[in-house]
């Protein structure tokens, strides 16, 4: 446990560089869009710190899927679970997410909805190679039988 | 295909074949060189027993609790004294890296599967599995292109 923390710390600081930049885009997009003009010097900080903090969060939360221990379906709702209360989190401390019950659950159904389309793309990434992978087992065994 | 015997006394002794690519016959000349030098097993234990593993009646030679496991065909776990990386050097060609803590029995393997994770598994024939490393995974694609 003591090497997936420090692996999960690891990937974290690794990420959680990534966190201001993606908050200069999305502040970027929002002064072009016409949603946000000045920035007071609370609202800079407490975007830095918990998309840093989200960032550090989203890089270390990989770290799961190497618990060979954990079943696959629990190591997905974990990685989920912490990841949409960060998103949440981060949303709501910025002000990206206006308080009430629809706005909530807009941003859960477009949450869950882009979550599964980023793992549906990934496997089928992954099981295209894995098939060619196979295709090559195959090859080289036939081979080696013609010889 | 030519065949050549080249008898000096004084010359060290040793048995090279030149070949397009690896073969079923390469694999062959591979083990009967091991076999006559004595170098075609590796000593295992379990239950307070010692046997001797052939390598290729070995499934994968991991490391599971710091330890260095050899898994053989029938799924029987057995304890290996040297180090994995000492192994490394000793086994036939057919022993492939397939994560930082196994090296597998390649004419074993009997799939890679993708799993869900977006991860990709090596099944052996005795029913093991183990991950594969996302960059042995590009090692053994490209071992497999030339094919």
């Amino acid at each position: 446990m003591k090497r997936f923390a420090s692996e999960f710390f690891r990937r974290g600081i690794s990420a959680c560089g990534i966190g201001p930049v993606i908050l200069a885009v999305i502040y970027l997009v929002l002064y072009r869009s016409g949603a946000m003009d000045t920035l007071d010097v609370r609202q800079v900080c407490i975007g830095i710190f918990s998309l840093s903090a989200l960032a550090f969060t989203v890089g270390g939360m990989n770290v799961i899927y190497q618990i060979e221990r954990l079943p696959l379906m629990g190591a997905i709702l974990i990685h989920g679970s912490v990841l949409y209360v960060s998103y949440l989190a981060a949303y709501l401390l910025n002000g990206w997410l206006e308080q009430g019950k629809f706005p909530f659950l807009v941003f859960t159904a477009v949450f869950i909805a882009g979550y599964l389309d980023i793992w549906a793309v990934i496997y089928c990434v992954i099981k295209r190679n894995t098939a060619r992978l196979n295709k090559g087992l195959v090859k080289k065994r036939e081979g080696s039988d013609k010889n | 295909m030519k065949y050549k015997l080249i008898i000096d006394k004084n010359a060290q002794e040793e048995i090279t074949a030149v070949v397009h690519s690896p073969s079923a016959l390469t694999e062959q000349i591979e083990n009967l060189v091991r076999s006559f030098s004595g170098t075609d097993s590796v000593v295992g234990y379990r239950d307070g027993e010692m046997r001797k593993l052939k390598f290729s009646e070995t499934e994968c030679i991991t490391v599971i609790d710091r330890r260095v496991i050899a898994v053989d065909t029938n799924g029987n776990h057995y304890q290996i004294k040297e180090r994995l990386r000492d192994l490394e050097q000793l086994l036939p060609s057919y022993f492939i890296r397939i994560n930082k803590s196994t090296l597998a029995n390649e004419n074993r393997i009997l799939r890679f599967d993708a799993v869900f994770s977006g991860g990709v598994d090596a099944v052996f024939m005795c029913g093991w599995r183990d991950y594969v490393s996302r960059r042995c995974f590009s090692q053994i694609k490209r071992r497999y292109e030339g094919i």
